[in-house]
Parts: structure tokens; C-alpha cells; sequence
């Protein structure tokens, strides 16, 4: 090829390269409860790494925080929640495509103590003296909270124990206020317990009414609705699945 | 959970209240010890006092939650020896919102005293007054509007102050749950109409403090 | 008779234009003139006696005190310095009335002289002042503004008064007449006068010891 037809064929496979790039590498948007935190960043790069040129971006917040943004329109392509309560209502909404709604994850709710606090045996030790300051997630927006306000209230501890109940905006800023020992216990998950194992304790699991169960979809405006529906298939599958239970959560039987 | 919308709206009230006044104290002795002359230190520490201006909330709420928590440097000691814990409490909101206000009455502090003609406070001192004389009975009687507009700016600053409050003084109804925390937490609960109420609410509150603004700026115009 | 000696240098710089003040005189008149043309640096001598501007090197001394020395790193401040200043535009307190503006120098604390007693009343009656005693500042004549101004540094008892240029703001007949009340008030009150004009009348009429500068320097009489 002469000097001149070389260059110009150059210049078409750059064009190319570069108008056709974006069609094949995707970004996926993730949006999962606070509590999937490490482990979803463990299994971005995975799915990453599996599907190169595509891109997995995490969006965190406590679930109901998530369905309220999926409500208004925001553009994410997946939904992890910590409830099926907060799914049920993306269902009603239509926010997701309930076709490919499925469990992927169990958990555990337990009682932490800060490092140096006295470990109580039962919950109604709360009420003593040692404990001015317990974490909760806020009831009316973070699962683990509701959770736990059931434990409560079926322990018949719920009135009694509002002045010290510190309401937070989602599970691990009530990790975090323990860990600093602002708050002297919290409710949390046993997977966040694990994440801060050495600035605090588990006092006891917190027998909740409905088992904890992730439930996973494809959003309905999803633009990547193909691509999506393999993220939810890989979050389930065995590999996935034994890098959750790594972190501390139980499978859930298909 | 949720209380009545009364509640944050006093809250908020004292909260900011509180914290205007705190950071107007402040303000005027940092303005005054800052002074007319400008030197690299002087600018410097104006930059520093400053940073709460420019830096975002969380950050803020962040350092504070820091320093202020019962194993910081000012929260252990404030714990050992008064017993006294800031961290979700209403004074820990004053005092995030009184830094959140401070450099707002900083710098209209120190522009208000510079404003003031030199030679009156080079005749003060020619009749016998210290500083401190020359300052309460020269330069504040004069500079007051600039200051007072400052404190208005603080007052509303300190009004909507979230992120650092929401960090060391958490959204607890009642207690710590100002109107701007107030109507977050709706929002994410998904409580529109008492989203609403609140969003109205403040709006009033603001439109208030803005004609009150304007009435106690405009008095002695000649 | 008190005598005042001043010998200083002063180097300053502003937007690239220098000027250095090198000045010395001795004095033991009652009525001491500065006299040259603007920018002679009179004010400047006359605010380094008063203490405010600080020589770079130098020193003034009055009445046996030594008020300033570079070589002992003597710097009495202006208010200890016993001096009274009448400045070229008055510097009247615009914020206090007549009687407070005169009153002043009778408390030297935070909180403002009381001006409604005898003794101020009669000092504001030997200036003429007593009709106005209730007025502001800014509603007074040139001529009214100028005899608050003689009267406030002079109740505060000065050993020495200076005055900048006190008859530049004022029309030709006004001049005339305030030139003789200046006078009778230097032998009433035995107060040592340092006078900065540039107007000949002036001088010939006030006389005294004449020191003559020009750019920033005493020049020998012709």
C-alpha cells in the first residue's frame, strides 16, 4: 500500500476501535445494602475480571435508601436488599423485573459490644447501667434495624430502652459507633461484626422473627438488563457463593 | 420513632441559637486579634479558621467525631475530668454548627472593624484608652451592622447545618433531630407528607429570619 | 517651659513611590509651627511625637521625658504618652454625641463617660459648645466640629497638644477668628501647641518657633 492509503486505513481502525468500544464494555451499576460491602467489592472484580472491558460500580446505602432512588428513577441495573420487605416493595413499584428475582444470601443478627464493655447474656441486660448508648439502624430505613426492633419488641425491651437508642442511617455507621465506643452496643450483622473483629465483641445472636435473606433482581429500566441478568446468575453461583460465605454469610437453599 | 413536627423545629431553634452565639464570640475575638495589618502568619491563620467554609460536611463531622469522641484528645479529657460526653448530644450539634458558622463571622467581622476609620481608634489612644477600651467603645459601636450581618449569615448556616451534625450528634428524634435531619430521615423512610410539613416548615423559619434580617439592618440607615 | 526634642528617621515605601522623613529639631517655645508645603512629611513628624507612627531609628523627648529611643528600645505607647491630638478631619466619634465626644477621656474603661455631669458641662460652656451639646457630629458646622475636637483632646489634661493643620477645612474670616481663640487658649491653659500648617497667614499670625520641612527633611529658615 502506498504511504498515504497506509495512514488513512490507520486512521479507519482507530475510528473504529474507538466509536465501537463503548458499544461492547458495559457499566454496570449495583446498587446493594450497606452490609454487602466487601463482599460485593469481592465479587465486582470477579464478574470484572470474567467479563473484560465491563465495569461493575457499586452504589451502598441502607436498602430502603436504594428503593427510595429506584423509585425516583435511578439508573441502577441491579438490587441487592438486606429484606424481602424492601424487594416486595420494588416488586409493587415495578421497579425490577421480578423474573429474575431470586435469594442469594443468608445472615445473622447479633449483639456487639464495644472493647472494654462488659458482654451482657441476654438482651435485657441492655437496660443496666454500662449501656448509655445503643446502635440501631433507623427502623424506617435500614433492615438490620427492623430486624432488630422485632427482636425487641418481641422481648417486650422496645419502650424501655428508647432513651438509649441511638438510630443510625444504615448497619455500618452502627458498626462504626461501637467500634469507636461511642456507642457502648449495636445491633448488627454477624458479617459486619466480622469486619471490625478486633475493636469489637459479639455478645449473642439476636434470634429474629423472619430469617435474614438477601434477595437479588435486574432493575426494570435497567440498560444493561442482558449483562445484568448474568451478574445476578454469577452472584449465585458456587463461586460467588463461597466467597459470601467467607465473609460470614449462609447460603440459602435454591 | 418519628415526633411531632414541632419538636425538630424548637430544636432547631436552640441548636442554632446557641451556636450563633458561640461562634459570634469567637468570631469577634479572632476578627480583633487578626487585625488591620496583613502578614503571611496573619493570612495563614485566617486560611486555617476558614477551612470550616471550605470543607465538605462529612469531613468536618468526620474530624470532629474524631477529636470530640470519647478517646479523642478534647472528648477523653472533657469525659475524665467533667464526666461530660458531646457526642450525641444537642450541645455536640451547637458545636458542630457553631464551626460550620465560624468563618462566616470571621471575615465579615474582620472587613466590618477594618471599615472603621483608623484615625478614630488613633484618637481613642491619644485619650488615654488601652486596646481592649478602644475596642468596645470605638470599633464595635461601629462595625456593629457588619457583625450583626455576619451573626445572620451564621444563624442561617447553623439553621441548616447537616452533614457534621448528622456525624457526632446523630438523628436522634427529639433530642438531636434538627428540621434538616428531621427531613432527611422522612424522605428515606418514605414519609413524603411529613417530608413536606417539615420543608414547609423551614421555609417559613427562613423566610422569617430573612425579614428580621432586613429590619435590623435597615433601622439606621441615614 | 517644656522642651521637645525630636530627632528620627522614618523609610517608607507604598505602591513604589519612597519617601524617608529625617527630621530634627529642639523646641522650648509655647507655640511650635510646622510649616512646608504637602507632603512634607509634617503629619508624620507629628505622629511619631504622638506615638503613632514608630521611628526606624531616633528619639523624642519632652519635658525631660524620654517618650521614644531606637538605641535604649524605649517606646512609650500613645495613650501613656500624656499627648492630645487634634487630626486634620476632626476624628469626632460619630456614634457620640458632643458631650460624649468631649466627655471621653473621663473614663478610660470599657464603658462610656458619663457626659451629663458639671465639670463637662462647664468645659463644653468655655467653648461655645453647650447649645450643641446633644448633637451628632455629622449635623455640625466645620467650625463647631473643629472646637469639639479642641475641647476632647484638651479635657483629657494633655502636657503637650498637637495639632494637624486645625484651620485647612475652614473659610478665611472663621480662620482669622479661631487662630486668636487658639492663641488665648495656649496662655489660658499653659499648654505647649505643635502646629502643622502650610499657610503663611498662619504663622505670622500665631508666631511662635517656626521649623520649616520639606521633603521629609528641616530646612534652615531664609
Amino acid at each position: 500500500m502506498q504511504a498515504f492509503h497506509r495512514r488513512r486505513f490507520v486512521a479507519l481502525c482507530l475510528a473504529a476501535a474507538l466509536i465501537t468500544a463503548p458499544v461492547f464494555a458495559a457499566e454496570l451499576t449495583v446498587s446493594a445494602a450497606s452490609s454487602l460491602a466487601n463482599a460485593f467489592a469481592d465479587l465486582g472484580k470477579a464478574f470484572e475480571a470474567a467479563h473484560p472491558g465491563d465495569k461493575v460500580v457499586l452504589n451502598l446505602a441502607a436498602s430502603d435508601v436504594l428503593l427510595r432512588q429506584l423509585e425516583q428513577g435511578a439508573p441502577a441495573d441491579v438490587f441487592a436488599s438486606a429484606d424481602e420487605v424492601t424487594m416486595d416493595r420494588a416488586a409493587a413499584a415495578k421497579s425490577i423485573d421480578t423474573t429474575t428475582r431470586r435469594d442469594f444470601a443468608g445472615n445473622t443478627l447479633v449483639l456487639i459490644v464495644a472493647a472494654g464493655i462488659k458482654v451482657p447474656e441476654a438482651l435485657e441486660e441492655l437496660n443496666g447501667a454500662g449501656y448509655a448508648h445503643v446502635a440501631i439502624g433507623n427502623p424506617e430505613s435500614v433492615p438490620a434495624g427492623r430486624y432488630a426492633k422485632q427482636a425487641l419488641v418481641d422481648a417486650k425491651l422496645w419502650d424501655g430502652l428508647q432513651t438509649r437508642l441511638v438510630p443510625t442511617q444504615n448497619v455500618r455507621q452502627a458498626l462504626d459507633y461501637v467500634a469507636r465506643g461511642e456507642a457502648q452496643a449495636g445491633f448488627v450483622y454477624a458479617t459486619d461484626a466480622a469486619v471490625q473483629k478486633d475493636k469489637v465483641r459479639v455478645a449473642l445472636n439476636v434470634p429474629t422473627a423472619t430469617p435474614v435473606r438477601y434477595p437479588i433482581a435486574v432493575t426494570a429500566a435497567s440498560a444493561h438488563a442482558q449483562l445484568a441478568s448474568r451478574f445476578v446468575e454469577f452472584v449465585v453461583s458456587t463461586d460467588a457463593q463461597a466467597a459470601l460465605g467467607r465473609y460470614g454469610f449462609t447460603s440459602v437453599a435454591p | 420513632m418519628p415526633v411531632g413536627a414541632l419538636t425538630p423545629l424548637l430544636l432547631t431553634l436552640k441548636v442554632a441559637l446557641c451556636a450563633t452565639l458561640l461562634a459570634t464570640l469567637f468570631g469577634v475575638l479572632f476578627a480583633r486579634m487578626l487585625g488591620r495589618k496583613r502578614s503571611v502568619t496573619r493570612d495563614v491563620a485566617e486560611s486555617v479558621l476558614t477551612l470550616p467554609l471550605v470543607l465538605p460536611p462529612t469531613v468536618l463531622g468526620y474530624y470532629l467525631l474524631v477529636v470530640l469522641g470519647r478517646n479523642g484528645a478534647i472528648g477523653s479529657w472533657l469525659l475524665d475530668h467533667f464526666g461530660i460526653t458531646l457526642i450525641f448530644t444537642w450541645q455536640g450539634a451547637v458545636i458542630a454548627a457553631a464551626i460550620a458558622a465560624f468563618p462566616l463571622i470571621l471575615r465579615s467581622a474582620r472587613a466590618a472593624f477594618t471599615d472603621v476609620d483608623r484615625s478614630l481608634e488613633q484618637a481613642a489612644r491619644t485619650l488615654g484608652l488601652r486596646e481592649p477600651a478602644v475596642f468596645f467603645r470605638v470599633t464595635l459601636p461601629l462595625a456593629w451592622r457588619g457583625v450583626l450581618a455576619g451573626a445572620l449569615l451564621a444563624f442561617a448556616r447553623a439553621m441548616g447545618e447537616f452533614g457534621a451534625t448528622l456525624m457526632i450528634a446523630g438523628s436522634l428524634p427529639g433530642r438531636t433531630q434538627t428540621l434538616a435531619l428531621a427531613i432527611y430521615d422522612a424522605v428515606m423512610a418514605g414519609d413524603d407528607a411529613r417530608a413536606a410539613t417539615l420543608v414547609w416548615i423551614s421555609l417559613l423559619l427562613a423566610i422569617v429570619v430573612l425579614l428580621i434580617a432586613a429590619r435590623l439592618l435597615q433601622r439606621h440607615t441615614p | 517651659m517644656m522642651q521637645l526634642r525630636v530627632a528620627v528617621t522614618k523609610y517608607l515605601q507604598a505602591d513604589r513611590r519612597e519617601f524617608r522623613l529625617d527630621v530634627s529639631f529642639e523646641s522650648d517655645a509655647d507655640i511650635t509651627i510646622l510649616f512646608g508645603p504637602s507632603g512634607a512629611g509634617k503629619t508624620l513628624t507629628l505622629q511619631a511625637i504622638a506615638g503613632l507612627l514608630r521611628p526606624d531609628q531616633g528619639a523624642i523627648r519632652f519635658g525631660g521625658r524620654l517618650l521614644f529611643d531606637s538605641a535604649q528600645r524605649v517606646d512609650v505607647p500613645t495613650r501613656q504618652r500624656d499627648i492630645g491630638f487634634v487630626f486634620q478631619d476632626y476624628a469626632l466619634f460619630p456614634h457620640l454625641t458632643v458631650g460624649q465626644n468631649v466627655a471621653f477621656a473621663r473614663s478610660r474603661g470599657w464603658r462610656q463617660a458619663r457626659s451629663t455631669d458639671t465639670a463637662n458641662r462647664r468645659l463644653l460652656e468655655s467653648f461655645d459648645l453647650a447649645a450643641c451639646a446633644d448633637a451628632f457630629p455629622a449635623q455640625l458646622s466645620g467650625g463647631q466640629r473643629q472646637r469639639v475636637a479642641l475641647a476632647r483632646a484638651l479635657a483629657a489634661t494633655p502636657q503637650l497638644l498637637l495639632l494637624d493643620e486645625p484651620f485647612a477645612a475652614l473659610d478665611a474670616p472663621l480662620r482669622a477668628r479661631l487662630r486668636g481663640e487658639l492663641l488665648a487658649l495656649q496662655r489660658s491653659r499653659s499648654v505647649p501647641m505643635v502646629v502643622i500648617t502650610h499657610d503663611p497667614d498662619d504663622v505670622s499670625a500665631l508666631g511662635g518657633r517656626v521649623v520649616l520641612l520639606q521633603d521629609g527633611q528641616v530646612r534652615a529658615p531664609p
